[in-house]
This record gives structure tokens, sequence and C-alpha cells, in this order.
């Protein structure tokens, strides 16, 4: 690759990392403190006393219960997104010509809807419906406003292999399936990973409709019981980061394996 | 490519493009999906557009009361005053975030081992909830006791949420902080497809780093350039989340942006009729700047950029 | 190709058609069917940490009946919002917890609200039961302490400087300059705009002192014209006389309640004085026990020389209420609410530091946390000839939120006290 050492981006890519890393330090530092003391000192100085209780409360508050609850939606929206976006995709950049543009357009439309806008008469179906305080009242809205951005990023993704690959499958007499599971989505897996991750975390971080779909402590997600430590006047803020620190673990797992299929999926894509 | 007509290879043409027409996919793939996003997410919205046209206290049934809103809407300083305020937080937005999220993308894509260590840690802030980065922000934008009092020297005031230039800057700050990652992953992925083949022909022609980023890496990445932008185009007329949690709009209402106003109207005042205007009007704007931007980059032609190759 | 078209339009009509029918049909439509007057009723609370005590007052009913209570716990930043969403439903609450006042006009106006037992009345201290009554009838009653609002100091900073808290106007205006002097914040005011209720206390306070509870009450009823009264020009310009002076330090709008701003301020000595909620107590309590036990002193907020108010006027949260809605049935509604009053309920609540307005609340705090702090609220609340309460809950949404953007736009400069009085006007022409 490059022989000289890059020292611009160097020293650039330090100093992103500063800005990145010392909110987080800050971060970690008040959730490792005791409420008691965390102010003593500046957010960023070494802290004055270390405890780990604050994980312990969050823990009891029924934190693991949220936890799965989250990870529940995250899975299933990811899942209803890849199955109803791929197919889209493929639909929209292999397709004729006007009827195909005119589905891409639509779901552009879907990429402004304001959440807080549409909420009441979502609500109002999603009742109707019976999924009211049931975690699909969550999972179906989520995935439904998450499509949008699949499909613009995994057709982007796919518009990227090269015409005469296609001609050569459809030469040997392959039909659309067959074309798209054994060459569109193997060439285009790092959009889909990404669009699985950007569902992901929408499900993830979702709190507008946690909120209004549900109600009782069995159906709770994470953002939600964050509120544990929030009351009207006043905010445990050092158990609050910490159980802020710990729903955002399970993800980054899980972030960390999906780079890895990143990279192996990155294999001649693209013609010769 | 040799053009040679003969009859032979006009049939062969012919042919091809017959066999090639069936292995396209039909619009029949698109119609579960459609369906789906018809139900949770069309409907919806069309059901705002039809209480824009409709007073209602979110109580009692919605009284029909046509374009009233809309012309109210029309002559409302305050509205203006918003789209304003919006559209700066936007061009700052996008100013700060899609020169970095490049840089960083291209950067990350490369296969050296610490740049796969960094990338990670440069992605978590987008691990973190819109309303966790904005409670952890607030504690850092403390003016006592927060990062503002220890670099109040260099700042010139630690009073940074107090007057409209530096809410607005900490907006974009904040705002930058947790979304360049996703934009930096989105152009990662897309630098990753950029041939080899060309750079090294590049080099051979002698063309140093920076030419060979303008000139190829950009380029290449001009389908993602429009994806991004897009996503922040619309990020910034439907999310308030950081607005809502940091500044509520203030001080006064120097930072309150249309989608903040339109939650105040619906949620505070309880004027869904006119909340709902706000609403589609800010749908109207950002499909309108998405297609405008489709159009004029070509993105909906589906072509590739390594068409050619 | 044809059917392409027309189907695609078939299928939006249908999909505008349906929406259209769903939110008309599932606008304003109420549980209509008749229901027994026993049975299961949602309860809906803000999340708290009284909420095991209303969890306790829960199980024990459900465990005699008749009928079932089940408790939801709602976060606190959008308990406003779930409330006001499901009350337009089928699946609104049966029992819900609000702040009185304004928050609950427009569920009375739209007829969602049972009128209470009157008899209920007898419980509970007459001036919280205000903000509970609504164009006459009552429809929430007390479940929760009272929080009024007074100055909090720090003893410490105060004897180092050897003076004393303030009593009347003049003292506080001697002493905001005695502490700049010293380099530390007169008073300590969270100016963010995601705290200016802060700010609202302020004037709250003034206005009471300069012209009586009257005025507040004219304006709550619907007479919105009161705001040219002179004492609120007078206020607004007292207000700017201290923040020019440095009362309030010169980063107060950047200073958010939400993140301790102002707790911390007084806990580590930079402020003197904050004019704060009771709550304030227990805020401290967890930041630093030590400081709420022996350093944080109270008192009443000062008399204004010249007005017309009555020193002893108090103003804050009287107290937080349950309503019950239409949907809920009857008897084991009624049933439940007895609770709010019970010895158990009362000392469940003392035992967090509440102090509850039920007429036997007074025993009760014997066995408070800190009964001195307690007895302080209870004697204060007791004797004060009015008890307003808090005008962006008196007022509603709908008019506060404009109001505490005046407010914070007041604090902050942006507006002259003329301005002021113009800006508030022009909320509601």
């Amino acid at each position: 690759m490059r022989s000289r050492p890059n020292y611009l981006a160097g020293i650039a890519t330090f100093g992103w990392l500063l800005i990145i890393g010392v909110p987080l330090y800050a971060l970690v530092n008040t959730a490792v403190q005791p409420q008691t003391t965390y102010t003593d000192r500046g957010p960023v100085s070494l802290p004055s006393a270390v405890t780990f209780d604050n994980f312990v409360t969050v823990v009891r508050s029924g934190f693991v219960g949220y936890l799965w609850n989250t990870a529940l939606v995250a899975a299933a929206t990811v899942a209803i997104v890849l199955l109803l976006a791929v197919p889209i995709s493929y639909a929209v950049v292999r397709g004729h010509g006007w009827l195909t543009r005119g589905v891409f357009r639509l779901f552009l439309l879907g990429l402004a809807i304001p959440a807080q806008a549409v909420i009441i008469p979502l609500f109002l179906i999603i009742n109707r419906l019976g999924f009211y305080d049931s975690l699909w009242g969550i999972i179906l809205p989520t995935a439904a406003f998450s499509m949008p951005v699949s499909v613009l990023v995994i057709s982007g993704g796919m518009r990227n292999i090269s015409v005469s690959l296609y001609e050569a499958m459809a030469l040997d007499g392959a039909r659309p399936a067959r074309i798209l599971l054994d060459l569109v989505i193997p060439l285009s897996r790092s959009s889909i990973a990404t669009a699985s991750i950007f569902a992901a975390l929408q499900a993830w971080n979702g709190f507008l409709f946690p909120l209004i779909m549900t109600q009782s402590d069995s159906t709770k997600v994470v953002t939600l019981g964050l509120y544990n430590f929030v009351s009207e006047y006043g905010a445990n803020i050092p158990a609050l980061l910490a159980a802020v620190l710990m729903s955002a673990v399970p993800i980054l797992l899980v972030y960390l394996f999906a780079r890895r299929a990143l990279v192996a999926g990155l294999m001649g894509a693209g013609g010769k | 490519m040799v053009s040679v007509t003969s009859s032979r290879l006009v049939r062969n043409r012919e042919a091809r493009r017959a066999t090639l027409a069936l292995e396209r996919p039909g619009v029949a793939w698109a119609v579960p999906g459609l369906l789906f996003f018809a139900v949770f997410a069309l409907a919806p919205m069309a059901g705002v557009v039809y209480l824009s046209l409709t007073s209602w206290d979110g109580l009692s049934a919605p009284q029909f009361t046509g374009l009233h809103n809309w012309s109210r809407f029309l002559s409302d300083g305050q509205m203006w005053q918003s789209t304003l305020v919006t559209a700066v937080l936007l061009v700052g937005n996008i100013a700060v975030q899609a020169p970095i999220s490049i840089l960083l993308g291209v950067w990350s894509a490369g296969h050296q081992r610490n740049r796969a260590v960094l990338s990670a840690i440069f992605f978590l802030p987008l691990l973190l909830s819109t309303a966790a980065t904005a409670v952890m922000w607030r504690q850092l934008l403390d003016p006592n006791f927060g990062v503002p009092a220890e670099l109040a020297g260099l700042l010139g005031s630690a009073n940074l949420l107090g007057s409209q230039g530096g809410a607005v800057a900490c907006l974009v700050l904040v705002t930058s902080w947790q979304f360049i990652p996703f934009h930096t992953l989105l152009y990662q992925g897309a630098a990753r497809t950029v041939p080899e083949t060309l750079y090294q022909a590049a080099a051979i022609d002698g063309a140093g780093r920076a030419r060979q980023f303008f000139h190829i890496t950009l380029p290449q990445l001009r389908n993602t350039i429009v994806t991004s932008t897009t996503f922040m185009l619309v990020g910034g007329l439907t999310t308030f989340d950081i607005v809502l949690l940091l500044t509520n709009g203030g001080p006064g209402t120097d930072t309150s942006i249309l989608p903040f106003t339109m939650y105040q109207t619906a949620f505070r005042t309880y004027d869904y009729g006119y909340a709902s205007v706000i609403a589609s009007f800010l749908l109207l704007l950002a499909t309108g700047a998405s297609f405008v931007m489709v159009k004029l980059s070509g993105y909906d032609k589906m072509t590739s950029t390594l068409e050619g190759m | 190709m044809m059917n392409s078209i027309s189907r695609k339009r078939a299928c939006a009509t249908l999909v505008v058609s349906a929406a259209l029918v769903v939110t008309a049909a599932g606008c304003g439509s109420s549980a209509g069917s008749a229901k027994s007057a026993t049975g299961s009723v949602q309860f809906w609370t803000l999340q708290d940490p009284t909420n095991s005590v209303q969890q306790a007052a829960v199980d024990s009913y459900n465990s005699a009946g008749p009928g079932k209570v089940a408790m939801s716990v709602i976060a606190t930043d959008g308990f406003k919002d779930k409330l006001r969403t499901a009350m337009g439903s089928s699946l609104m609450p049966g029992i819900f917890f609000n702040w009185g006042g304004g928050s609950l006009t427009d569920y009375v106006r739209a007829g969602k609200l049972v009128t209470l037992d009157p008899a209920l009345k007898s419980q509970f201290l007459p001036s919280a039961l205000q903000a509970g009554t609504v164009d006459g009838k009552l429809v929430g009653i007390p479940a929760r302490g009272t929080q009024p609002v007074f100055l909090f100091y720090n003893k410490k900073v105060f004897t180092d400087a050897g003076v004393q808290p303030p009593t009347t106007w003049a003292d506080l205006t001697n002493l905001v300059q005695v502490f700049k002097g010293k380099g530390i914040t007169p008073f300590a005011v969270a100016g963010n705009a995601t705290s200016s209720w802060t700010e609202l206390m302020w004037i709250e306070y003034l206005v009471d002192r300069l012209a009586g509870p009257g005025l507040f009450q004219k304006i709550a009823a619907g007479d919105w014209s009161q705001w040219k009264d002179p004492a609120i020009l007078k206020t607004a310009q007292m207000v700017k006389g201290l923040v020019d002076s440095g009362a309030f330090g010169s980063n107060f709008a950047s200073v958010s309640y939400g993140a301790g701003g102002t707790s911390t301020l007084l806990d580590k000595g930079k402020a003197a004085m904050v004019l704060m909620g009771s709550w304030e107590y227990a805020t401290q309590q967890s930041a630093d026990p030590a400081f709420a036990k022996d350093g944080l002193g109270y008192l009443p907020f000062p008399s204004v020389e010249g007005g017309k108010g009555d020193p002893a006027d108090v103003v804050g949260n009287p107290t937080n209420y349950l309503s019950v809605t239409t949907a809920a049935p009857a008897t084991t509604a009624a049933d439940f609410l007895k609770t709010t009053y019970s010895d158990s309920y009362v000392a469940g609540l003392v035992a967090k530091g509440e102090v509850p307005v039920t007429v036997n609340a007074k025993q009760a705090l014997a066995k408070a946390p800190d009964p001195t702090y307690a007895g302080f609220q209870y004697d204060l609340v007791q004797k004060a000839p009015a008890f307003t309460q808090s005008w962006d809950q008196a007022l509603g949404l709908t008019l506060g939120t404009p109001l505490l953007t005046e407010i914070q736009r007041l604090f902050n400069g942006q507006d002259s006290p003329e301005q002021f009085v113009s800006g508030v006007l022009a909320i509601k022409p």
C-alpha cells in the first residue's frame, strides 16, 4: 500500500480519538463513582472514589429483564427489515423501469416521516390490531420506520454489482430468486450488514415507541428502564450512566461480530 | 471493444436481451415490504395529513377545518424563525459531519490492524441512545462543574448554552459526536469497494495521495455521499431529542427547530391539527430535498460507479 | 402495465381511506360499553421513589378487594405524553397520577373524569384540595406529600460571612452585595430553558408578595388581561435588578437543574442560597447526606416592603393528585382512593421524607426521618393563608409553556421588563 506513513492522518485521528474518548471517559468515570462524591472533581479528572455499586443497583432494578426484551425487539426488527428490504432493494435495482423507480421514491418519502407526528394515528392502529403492551407493538413500527434507510443503503450496495455478472448467470438460465441468493446477497453483504446495524440501533435506542405502545414492567425495554434512576426533580446520575453503559455493551458485542462479517464479505465486489 | 455488425451478432444480442428480461425481478418482489410499510408508516402519515385539515385536541372527535391551519402556518412568524434555525443547524451539521466522516471512513477502510481497533472505538458514540448522549453532554457542559468550567479561559466564557451562537455550536457538537460514526460506517464500506487497480494506475502515473483522494476516491464515493447527505438532511428535519434535552429550544426560542416546535405544538399545547401541518410541511421539505439530491446526482438511475470497467 | 397503474392507485386509495377510517374512528371514543362497578382498574403513576409506598397500598387493597388494581409505573419524562395519547382512546387508565389544576382542565371539559365523593374532602387540608377542584367539581384527591417552595441556604457560607439569612427584601439585596464581594454566587438558579421553572418560582413569589394571591387567581380563572397589572411590571423590574446586580452569577443560563447544577453549587459552597421546592432536601441527601443533615438551612421567602401580599403566603406544589376516569369500574376505584388517607399509606410517605396533607399527618410526622424539617413544612403549609400552585401546572401546558419561555427570556436579558409583559399578554390574545 502506501510506503510513507501518513503523518497528517495520524495527527487527525489522534485528535478525533480525543474528541470521542474524553466524553466516553467521563461517562465511565462517573458511572464508577458513588453518588455522594462524583461531583468532587471535574468529569475528566481521576475519580476520588471508585465503586461498582452502581452496576449492582442497576441489575437489581430488573435491568437484565429489560435487556432481554430489548434484545428480542432488536433481533425481530432486524429480521423483519432484512426479510422485506432485501427483496425490495433487489427489485428496485434490477427491476423494470419506472414502476420500481416509483417504489424507490416511495421509500424516499418514508425517510422523513417524523415519528412524534405520527405517534397518535400509529398508536390507534397498533391498538386496533391488538398489539398494545406487547413487544410487537414496538417491533412492527420500528421495523417499518427503518425500512426506508435499509432500502437506501442496501440498494446502494447492490447497484455496485457489475452487469456482466448478471448476464453470466442469466445465460446459465438462472431465475431471479437464484440470482438473488447466489449472486446479489453475497456481494452486497457489507451494505446488508450496515442496514442491519442501523435497524438494530433504532430498535435498541428507541424511546417513543416503547413509551407509548407499552406500559407493563414485563414489556419494558432498556430506554424506559433508565428512568428507574430519574425522578421528577432529581436523578441518580452515576447509576443512570452505569445503566447507559450496561445498555451499550450488548450492542457493542454485536457490532464487533458484525464487523468481522463486514470484512469477510468484501471480496471481489465488482467486475473484473 | 470491437464493434462488428453482422446479422449473427445482432441476433445474439436480441436473444441475450430476451434471456436477460427473464432474470429481472418484477414488482411482485416489492409487494410484501410495501404492504408492511404502508400499514405501519404510510397509513399513519396519511392520517397526519388528514389531521392537518382538522382541529383536534386529542380527546374529542376532530373537527374538520379545511385549510385554516395551513394559512395560519404560512403567516406565523415563529414558524419562519424556526425554519431558519433548522436550516442553520442543518448546514452546520452537514458542513462538520460530511468532511470528517469521509476522511475517517476512507482512513478506516485501510487494512492496517490498528485501524480496525481504532474504528471500533470511534463507533462507540453511536451505541449510546440519543437520550443517553444528551444526558451525558448535559453533565459535561455544565458551566460550573463540567468541561467549560475547566476550559473557561480558552473558550472565553463558560456560559455556552446561554447565547444563540453558543447553543447552536453545542448542538452541532453533540449531534456530530453521535452521528459521525454512522456516516463513517457508510463511507468505510463504500471506500473498501473502490478497486485497488485504480489507485495503482494513478500511482504509476505519479499522482500523490491528495490527488488520488480527490480524483479517485471522492468520485467513487458519489453514491454514498448522496446517501449520507440525505440522512443528515432527514435527520435534521425529524430529530430533536438533543434539542429537547440540552436546550429545550432555548435560550428563549433561539434553538427551536421545526421538529421541536412541532412536538411542542402537539404535546404541550395539544394543538394536533396545527402540529400536523408542521409535520406535513417537514415531510414535504425532506422528501423534496431528497428527490432533488437523487435527481441531481443520478442516484436513481441505479448505475454503478464501476460502470465501464 | 395498465393493470399495474390501477392496482397501484387502488392500493394508495385503500391505504389512505384505511388511515382516515382508523384515525377518525379511533379518536374521541372512550369505552362506551357497559361495565360492572367492580373489576380491574388500571392505575398509572409517575416513576418516583414513592412508588414502593403506592405498590404497598395496591397490594393490600388487592388482597381485600372488591376488584383489583393494576399499577403501571411510567417513565418520568414521558408521563404526560403517554397519558394524553391514551386519554383519547379506549386505553385510557382508570386512575392516574397528576398535578391537578390546569393539567386536568382539558380532561374535565372532555368529560373524561369522574367527580369524586365530596365526603373525601374532610380527610385533607383545605388548601391542598384547591388544585384538585376544576370548574367547581372535585376531580382529584391528594396522594402525595406537599412541596412548598422556600429558601435553602448553606449554613457554613453564612457563618463565614457573619450574616443572617434574609427575612426582608432589603436584607436580600444587601446579602447579594456581601456575597458578591466574597466571590460567592448569592443565588443559584437553573436558567437553561430545560429548567426555567426554577426562575418561575421567583416570579410567583414576587407577584404574590406585591399583589397578593388574588391577581394570579384571576389569571388562572381566565382573565388574561390581568397581566397588565402594575405588580407584574414591577416584578419583572425587580428580577432585572437582581440579574443585573449579579445575584445569580453570570453562568446561570447554561445551568440545568437535571444535571445537578444548582444543588451542587449550594452543596460546595459556591452559591449561598437557592429558592427551591422542598424536594431539594432529598436531592441534597442523596448527593451529600452530611450536608443535608447539618449544613443545609431553610427559611420562608422574605417579605417585600410595601407589598400587599401576606408574607405567610406560600407557592409551590400543594400536592399531587389521583383522578378517576370514566373507564374505571366505579366501586373499585372509589374504594381504592380511600387508601390515600389510610394510616399505613401516610406512614409510608412520611418514612420517605414526604409531608402528607391529610388531617392525620401531623402525628405521623413525629416519625419522619427529619422531624424538624417535616414539621417546618407542615406548619408552613397549614398556616399559609394562600398556597398558590405552580403557575405552569395551574395554567396547563398550553399557556404555561410559552409563559416559561418568556420568563427565561426575561432572566437572560433577551426581554426587557416591558417586553416581558407584552410578550406574556400576546400568548392569549
